[in-house]
């Protein structure tokens, strides 16, 4: 083996016990997957000859390549399906937190009907007082009364 | 159709935002100099680190003498982006846009003081003769654009008339006011800055009636250093990618 297949060697090792270390017992089948395919690629590297054996029964050139093409196209796919998983979760992200936002929405002045001509109601005792100290600030919090909390049609 | 009374809903998101009350003033005393005015400022606060206090908005109101100046504040609880607030404020008018007295322009507008309320009537105007969006356009509307800024805005305008088969005069100018059919037609998914190539990609496919109209955006250090930068347009390039390989496949 050559000193570069040592040294890739050493790296398959090195981040599985990281991982090892860090997800540990939280991501148990996780770390199973990975070690059963950091063992192949292992094996491989360890090996070449056995890789180049099997690229030419399948009429590839060299065996490095036969092992890099799938994991490059797997890769490519699984970075655009995480993506697609991001964009999806964030998109519901916002909608919960849009719906949080829209029930807890609070009218001004206190009891108005916006587009309409009826404020310039004096707002009522106790509004706008901070009653519960509440650092995430919605604004339904503010209030004491409860009654002029807008809510979604 | 000429309006008697026009109810205007301005739809304004903000993030730690401290020109906010003075912007919030500004409308107000529009309101008071125009007598037909009638408007409904929907604040969404987008997560500000210090939220925007309820009590703050009250003491604006204590000065609005004609009375035809409300407020409605709603905070998302963690930050989401700009078009993220722009749409949850959209929901929020629509909500509360009543059959029998339906918001006659929809205005979104910066909150950062760029966007001048002296410009609401000229903005809304057009929409009473048949439009459905009018955008703001800066270069018509006098204002003194720094000249790299120009530059990119050009490029962008390109790029935007490329993106959606608008040609229009002004690219990424957050200042635009919609009647009820355009502003139910422009649903965002977008949360950061790409909602604005957003929003004139669906104005385009619901083939909306389209006018332009001068307004001038005010520049200062601040507004500069916020505003987008050249990262900033590949971020958006980005973000369009992702809305057109992703959305509507989950």
């Amino acid at each position: 083996m050559t000193a570069a297949g040592y040294a890739l060697l050493a790296l398959v090792v090195g981040l599985f016990l990281f991982d090892l270390a860090t997800l540990g017992t939280r991501a148990r089948r996780l770390l199973i997957v990975e070690g059963l395919l950091f063992a192949v690629g292992g094996f491989f590297i360890a090996s070449p000859d056995s890789a180049t054996w099997l690229a030419h029964q399948v009429g590839i050139g060299r065996g490095v390549d036969f092992v890099l093409y799938p994991v490059v196209i797997w890769l490519v796919r699984e970075s655009l399906v995480n993506r697609h998983h991001r964009w999806a979760e964030r998109e519901r992200l916002s909608e919960l937190v849009r719906t949080v936002a829209i029930d807890r929405a609070v009218s001004l002045p206190s009891g108005s009907e916006p587009g309409s001509f009826t404020s310039g109601s004096e707002p009522g005792p106790g509004d706008g007082v901070h009653g519960n100290g509440d650092s995430a600030g919605d604004p339904a919090d503010a209030q004491s009364s409860g009654s002029s909390t807008s809510r979604t049609a | 159709m000429v309006w008697g009374r026009v109810r205007i809903a301005v739809l304004l998101p903000t993030f730690n935002e401290p020109a906010l009350a003075a912007t919030l003033a500004s409308i107000r005393d529009q309101v008071a100099v125009e007598p037909t005015f009638d408007v409904t400022v929907f604040v969404v606060d987008d997560g500000s680190r210090v939220p925007v206090r309820r009590d703050a908005l009250e003491e604006l109101l204590r000065a609005d003498r004609p009375g035809r100046f409300a407020l409605v504040l709603a905070r998302h609880r963690v930050n989401l982006g700009q078009g993220a607030a722009l749409e949850t404020a959209r929901r929020l008018s629509l909500a509360h846009a009543r059959p029998a007295t339906p918001f006659d322009a929809y205005v979104t507008m910066d909150a950062d003081g760029q966007h001048r309320a002296a410009d609401l009537a000229a903005l809304v105007g057009p929409l009473a003769s048949g439009a459905d969006v009018v955008f703001g356009n800066r270069f018509t509307g006098g204002t003194e654009i720094p000249r790299v800024r120009a530059l990119v805005l050009r490029a962008a305008r390109l790029l935007e008339w490329a993106l959606t088969g608008l040609r229009l005069g002004d690219a990424h100018n957050g200042f635009r006011a919609f009647d009820e059919r355009g502003i139910r037609a422009v649903q965002m998914h977008q949360r950061g800055m790409a909602h604005a190539t957003e929003i004139r990609q669906e104005v385009a496919r619901a083939g909306l009636v389209v006018a332009e109209a001068p307004v001038r955006v005010h520049y200062d250090e601040a507004s500069l250093a916020k505003g987008q930068r050249s990262w900033g347009a590949l971020a958006i390039l980005r973000d369009i990618l992702y809305k057109y390989l992703f959305a509507g496949v989950s």
